[in-house]
């Protein structure tokens, strides 16, 4: 059994465990690869900086406890964004499994860091089922689909909920999901209500969401945690997306290596094969 | 143990579990999925009960006198006739219902928000008045449509100058495939980078406080 050969009877174990290692080592020796700012993620990046001082924005966290990774990082350094420039923030969530959580516990932990109270600066409305009804509701009044927030208070007795009563009173939205609801943002929301929206998105949906950047749907796009490391860079508050992306690098050069030599072995196998009918 | 320490252990735990499946299946894979699922529906149910049935339907009508819900309400009910065979019928309804306004918010957003917008911005200037690349990348995008749209033409046999432009469109598909098969691949080390980085922060870092 020659080398071609042994390699395509390797056990995908082995594939497994050399990916494994190429995500390890450059937490234990950190490494650094260069990371470029796609024009995508620039634009979303200038569509927050022009909204105006203490704006009110919308933070939806449509993405389930699964992809966190690619996410999470997305939604940390677009609230910090957000803080920064004294926006007031409502997050909401529709995704049951875990949305109003992530919310609640991001949200919290963040706030403080810029002096923002919860009532008047930022408010959690939770989760509703049903996104269409949700997101179509919103339009007409967002305390008829969220009499309460996530804490069971009611939208009244908030502050900052006062001043939203429905889109227009939101100058921007942005939205991170790992599924299809952005689809419906798009289609319910910005369509018919036209308020602006950006996206943030994982990097499995990410080629379908660039088509609604170029046609001006979305303002600009994330896409999984390459664009999640780009947006840290730019808001200049590297964390998570940024240290992941050398374990990225790393693993895709291996995987492209893994794939030249499957290529490789393939067509070398058949060359042997036809040689050996001969 | 402080609880934070006690959960970050228990996710180290499920995760560690899970991951054993790589190996081959096991007890351990078995019981940390079943566990998640357990507690993913009950969740669901729980969560469910109490924004929908609570929040949407039992308050509004006791405390604001909204008895108009009890018609949502009613039809809602009727959903679980399905489960007696002899009045299933009844649930046919509450699905009409649905059907009718789901098709009807559906017809109009989906053409509204998703298709004319994206017909719209494939009706590219050719014109070099943005520049030659532009203009070269406008030309790609018309092709790439076009060709595309005419592979699942079948109301003619895909021969001659047809048969051409739909291989042109195979071309265009392929590079689609290869581009969401880069970024799918980009997505999956992604999700293991977050496994890696809570173990060998979160749960390695740890052992320094507990041994």
């Amino acid at each position: 059994m020659n080398f071609w050969q042994r390699m395509e009877k390797m056990d995908r174990r082995w594939v497994y465990l050399m990916v494994g290692i190429a995500v390890f080592i450059p937490f234990i020796i950190p490494a650094e690869f260069p990371i470029s700012i796609t024009p995508e993620v620039q634009k979303l990046y200038d569509a927050v900086e022009a909204l105006p001082d203490s704006s009110n924005v919308m933070l939806v966290f449509d993405y389930y406890p699964s992809t966190i990774a690619e996410c999470e990082p997305m939604t940390i350094v677009a609230l910090h964004h957000f803080f920064r420039k004294d926006c007031k923030v409502v997050t909401l969530s529709n995704i049951p499994l875990g949305g109003p959580s992530m919310a609640e516990a991001i949200t919290r932990s963040i706030a403080p860091l810029y002096n923002k109270k919860y009532g008047i600066d930022f408010v959690n409305l939770g989760y509703k089922a049903n996104y269409v009804a949700v997101l179509s509701g919103m339009g007409t009044s967002i305390e008829s689909i969220f009499p309460t927030d996530n804490s069971g208070t009611l939208l009244k007795d908030l502050p900052l909920m006062k001043e939203v009563y429905n889109y227009d009173d939101i100058s921007f939205i942005f939205e991170v999901a790992d599924n299809a609801t952005a689809d419906y943002w798009v289609s319910i929301v910005h369509a018919q209500f036209g308020t602006p929206m950006g996206c943030g998105t994982t990097a499995v949906s990410a080629p379908k969401y660039y088509a609604f950047v170029d046609s001006k749907q979305f303002v600009g796009l994330l896409g999984g945690m390459k664009g999640a490391a780009e947006y840290e860079i730019l808001v200049n508050k590297q964390d998570k997306a940024v240290t992941g992306m050398s374990a990225q690098s790393l693993a895709h050069l291996l995987i492209i290596g893994l794939v030249i030599l499957g290529n490789l072995g393939f067509f070398l196998g058949n060359r042997e094969k036809k040689e050996a009918a001969l | 143990m402080n609880p934070n320490m006690l959960e970050i252990w228990i996710i180290a735990f499920f995760t560690l579990a899970l991951f054993s499946f790589l190996y081959k299946d096991n007890p351990l894979y078995k019981v940390a999925e079943h566990i998640f699922a357990g507690l993913s529906a009950g969740y669901y149910v729980g969560l469910i009960w109490d924004t929908v049935i609570i929040q949407q339907l039992w308050d509004p009508i006791l405390d604001s006198g909204k008895w108009w819900l009890v018609i949502p309400g009613i039809l809602g009910f009727l959903m679980f006739a399905r489960f007696f065979p002899k009045y299933s019928w009844i649930s046919r309804v509450s699905l009409a219902f649905v059907m009718g306004t789901t098709s009807g918010i559906f017809l109009i957003s989906q053409l509204h928000g998703l298709v004319l917008p994206q017909m719209q911005s494939t009706m590219l200037s050719l014109t070099t008045d943005n520049g030659i690349i532009a203009s070269l990348l406008a030309l790609i995008v018309v092709i790439g449509v076009i060709s595309t749209l005419i592979y699942f033409y079948f109301s003619k046999e895909h021969t001659g100058i047809l048969g051409v432009t739909a291989k042109v469109g195979i071309w265009f598909i392929m590079i689609s495939f290869g581009a969401h098969f880069g970024y799918t691949v980009m997505g999956r080390v992604s999700l293991l980078i977050g496994r890696v980085h809570f173990l060998y922060n979160d749960w390695i870092g740890s052992f320094s406080q507990i041994f």
